[in-house]
């Protein structure tokens, strides 16, 4: 389990994950966004629908454990990591349509998650000890909006310390994903040995099959390929450190300790999948990038 | 009939003036720009002369007090490093951003001559413009320092010193630009290794403060006829040619600028100099114009993606826009401009092209504020006419010649063309140009007896007001039929789903010449863009020799580095299309 100074330096890192992430565009940015909310409804459909049902399915179809039901579908459930912003730019993705997911499905979720968890806790039969108490939820999120918040009207206020602290969250997203695999896996490498490749497969399913079906429910709603690319790594791509902060808020103990199991080895595999499909997405733009060109120069 | 008589023609125009612009020149307070740049800098020396913002919002700013101490100590690095003379050519070839200013004025106050020059430019370009002006000196852009190794060896230049795009930036948004650049876009190469001294101009500025001399003995003696500048030109045809442009050409088109517009001007204003600076057309207007009456420049290194421009318009109070055709466009459809249009905005100036009618009605119904339309060309330092900032502007027109300015319309043997009809335009004035650099052949054929023949066709019309037909060389001449590219292009731009349009001549085995439109889909509108509705359009707002007898539909059409369409590329596929067929 977590010390109670690392909960507290893992609250702190998520403010100013949570800072940086609103810094990262201003509050006119938002409003912009919402003239044309098309791309942002279908990633938010794929996100809030299509995501938390996939937790649930895996979970029931593998027979899972409460402590790990819940984790996968708290993860399921969770909203767009800012990491895939990274992943957005790597993949020559639509960098301002993950940028906008990101925050407006973080916003979103405030109200999202703590219906999803409890609906689909429910329907997994997941009660008492391990149900994650939805006041709790929103509480976490409503406190981390009041630093996206601050970041973004920073960034309106003071351009240059408002990107200084979006480079700053960057990193220190990278920094959390760290943290956490260097506290958790030292401690616990024998739980991880006698994990059963069911627990892999979901873990590193989840992420694979959010991208698969959110460029597919993309593609299916009229999105372009690069859009639907970037729709699909902001699907697949979950804020993971949120899910371990809540959980640390809501567990303590060994309970604590079996809950984190999923959340945390999806931190950690995610970060390779999504550096995968990236590479591969990337492939697939410049080769479109190309049939563009070549379409030009042909001759009238 | 020969042009060595040609008297002072009336200028009709001054009737239009109206009461906020005098009807003779006043003369200019200062003998060189590096006189005005050091009375401007003590007036306003507490103000912000230049904030320069890279797109995601990160900025710079240089007080004018700042820019004066710095220029100097530039050009005493010039002066005791470099062993740069009175005369001498320093080559800028900088991005906007707040070291631009710092050079140019420092070459000024050296007494030497500024040579700008594209940062896109490739090494035989370089090389061109570095031996034809015999640079010693050169600024560039840290971004294109791999360029150096090929174009050293082949020039003059003895000293290089490198410039980055967040230069005097605060510390650590300068390092995130840099990292930035170097680690994310890959964009700043490594240095290659030269024969010659390569410093940063932090190092060159840090070299000339040691010096601590006092920089005004150096340009004292500058006057109004001395060379300011070499400003490159003609890629139209053959090579570049630099146009000698005088400290009393830019102070007087400085003054010509003012007496349009200093009315609607004040020293609080913020301009957006999104144009580069190394562009005849920015470096007058904005560095020289509005820095002289203390207003502020917003520097914007590049503006294409337009989306660069966003966080520039959004964070600061801007009151004028300059810009070309295709700026004013591509800023109308973005959703950001579109959206929040510029609350503070008083007027916009569009020059280099012709502005599009439709352009500019739209941009008066987005923004509540006119574009006027200028024209001019870098021979004469560029501004000839302008259209007045009132009610007397008229659309499609490039308005009325400047205070000072003498213009005529001539036939191809020199004769006036009657009133009303389209003939070459010829201008006269304090603006014009010295000559082409070493190349007096060239001098000739374009400035005669003072006159300087600007290539272009115009009509004058009731009031002095030109309109500018075509350029002289871009006819397309079906079965006889004089068709005027800007006419048909127009005629193509009010097609709602087309974005830009772009017209030249192809050969043609029964008509000679047959009109050819290349055409941009405007992808924010739905609906399909065919052929035949362009055809059917232009059908029925042209006559039938100056409809397009060939379409070709385009993501995307190829533009100079000011956003000028560039007809002459076009050509050039025309010609290669063709070649050994008719």
């Amino acid at each position: 389990m977590l010390t109670e100074l690392e909960t507290t330096l893992l609250g702190v890192m998520m403010m100013i994950i949570m800072l940086g992430m609103g810094a990262s565009m201003t509050p006119r940015d938002f409003l912009i966004a919402f003239r044309k909310p098309r791309g942002i409804l279908i990633g938010l459909l794929s996100q809030f629908a299509v995501m938390p049902f996939l937790g649930y399915a895996l979970a029931v179809g593998l027979g899972l454990p409460p402590p790990l039901v819940v984790g996968l579908i708290l993860i399921a459930c969770m909203p767009g990591g800012t990491t895939s912003n990274i992943f957005a730019y790597f993949s020559k993705g639509v960098l301002a349509l993950s940028i906008m997911m990101t925050v407006v499905s973080t916003v979103v979720a405030v109200v999202m998650v703590p219906l999803l968890l409890a609906f689909y806790g429910g329907m997994a039969g997941v009660t008492g000890d391990y149900a994650i108490p939805p006041a709790n939820v929103a509480q976490v999120l409503v406190v981390l909006l009041v630093p996206t918040i601050l970041g973004m009207i920073l960034r309106k206020v003071s351009p240059n310390v408002g990107a200084t602290i979006e480079l700053i969250g960057s990193f220190t997203g990278v920094v959390v994903i760290l943290f956490l695999i260097a506290s958790w896996v030292p401690r616990n490498y024998p739980l991880l040995l006698a994990t059963g490749l069911d627990i892999y497969f979901a873990t590193i399913g989840i992420g694979l099959m959010g991208m698969l079906f959110g460029y597919w429910v993309a593609r299916g709603l009229g999105q372009d390929t690069n859009r639907a690319r970037t729709i699909s790594l902001e699907t697949g791509i979950q804020n993971g450190p949120l899910a371990v902060l809540v959980i640390t808020l809501s567990f303590t103990g060994a309970q604590q300790q079996e809950v984190l199991l999923i959340p945390i080895l999806y931190a950690l595999f995610i970060v390779l999948t999504s550096t995968a499909i990236t590479l591969w997405y990337r492939r697939n733009a410049t080769r479109e990038e190309l049939a563009r060109d070549a379409a030009k120069v042909r001759p009238a | 009939m020969s042009t060595s008589g040609r008297s002072a023609p009336a200028r009709p125009w001054i009737e239009s003036y109206g009461a906020s612009i005098p009807a003779e020149l006043p003369e200019s307070a200062y003998r060189s720009l590096a006189h005005l740049v050091n009375e401007t800098c003590r007036k306003h020396a507490g103000k912000t002369a230049f904030t320069c913002v890279v797109p995601n919002g990160m900025n710079g700013s240089l007080s004018f007090a700042r820019v004066d101490e710095m220029s100097s100590a530039f050009a005493a690095f010039l002066r005791h490093h470099c062993g740069v003379r009175r005369g001498a050519r320093v080559a800028v070839q900088l991005p906007n951003g707040l070291a631009y200013p710092v050079v140019a004025f420092g070459v000024f106050k050296a007494g030497a001559v500024l040579v700008n020059t594209n940062p896109l430019y490739t090494p035989s370009e370089m090389i061109h413009q570095f031996t034809d002006s015999g640079a010693e000196v050169l600024v560039i852009c840290d971004m294109f320092a791999d360029k150096l190794a090929e174009v050293i060896p082949k020039t003059g230049v003895r000293t290089v010193v490198l410039a980055g795009v967040p230069e005097f930036f605060p510390r650590i948004p300068e390092m995130i630009v840099r990292g930035v650049q170097k680690v994310w876009t890959r964009t700043l190469p490594p240095v290659p290794a030269l024969e010659v001294p390569v410093l940063r101009l932090r190092e060159a500025l840090e070299k000339g403060r040691a010096v601590s001399a006092d920089p005004s003995g150096w340009w004292a003696k500058t006057g109004p006829d001395d060379l300011a500048l070499l400003q490159y030109t003609g890629g139209t045809t053959g090579v570049a040619k630099g146009a000698m442009l005088s400290h009393g050409n830019i102070l007087a088109n400085l003054q010509q600028v003012l007496a349009m517009g200093r009315s609607h001007m004040t020293g609080n204003d913020c301009v957006l100099t999104a144009l580069p600076l190394y562009h005849i057309f920015a470096f007058t207007c904005n560095l020289m114009s509005f820095f002289e009456i203390g207003a502020r420049n917003i520097l914007v290194p590049s503006p294409r993606p337009v989306q660069n421009i966003q966080r520039a318009i959004e964070n600061y109070p801007i009151t004028w826009i300059t810009g070309v055709n295709t700026l004013f466009n591509g800023l109308m459809n973005e959703e950001w401009f579109s959206a929040f249009p510029p609350t503070h905005l008083v007027a916009a100036i569009a020059g280099g092209t012709a502005l599009h009618r439709s352009v500019a009605a739209r941009w008066a119904v987005m923004t509540g504020t006119p574009i006027a339309e200028g024209y001019g060309l870098t021979e004469s330092s560029p501004l000839v006419s302008f259209n007045p900032l009132s009610d007397a502007a008229r659309p499609g027109s490039i308005g009325i010649p400047v205070p000072g300015t003498d213009a005529a319309l001539v036939d191809d043997d020199d004769a006036p063309v009657p009133e009303g009809q389209p003939g070459e335009l010829i201008v006269k004035g304090p603006q014009i140009m010295q000559g082409y650099w070493n190349r007096p052949d060239e001098t000739e054929k374009t400035v005669r007896n003072g006159w300087l023949y600007t290539g272009d066709v115009a009509v004058m019309e009731d009031g002095g007001f030109l309109r500018i037909v075509d350029r002289k060389k871009d006819l397309v001449l079906v079965s006889g039929f004089n068709v005027y590219p800007n006419e048909v292009e127009d005629c193509l731009a009010k097609i709602p789903e087309v974005l830009e349009a772009a017209v030249i001549g192809i050969p043609d085995a029964a008509s000679g010449e047959a009109v050819r439109a290349y055409v941009v889909r405007n992808p924010d509108v739905p609906g399909e863009l065919t052929k035949e509705a362009i055809v059917a359009h232009c059908r029925k707002h042209l006559t039938g020799y100056k409809v397009p007898k060939s379409i070709v539909i385009r993501d995307e059409l190829p533009k100079s580095p000011i956003g000028k369409i560039l007809r002459k590329d076009l050509k050039a596929e025309v010609k290669a299309e063709f070649a050994g067929k008719v």
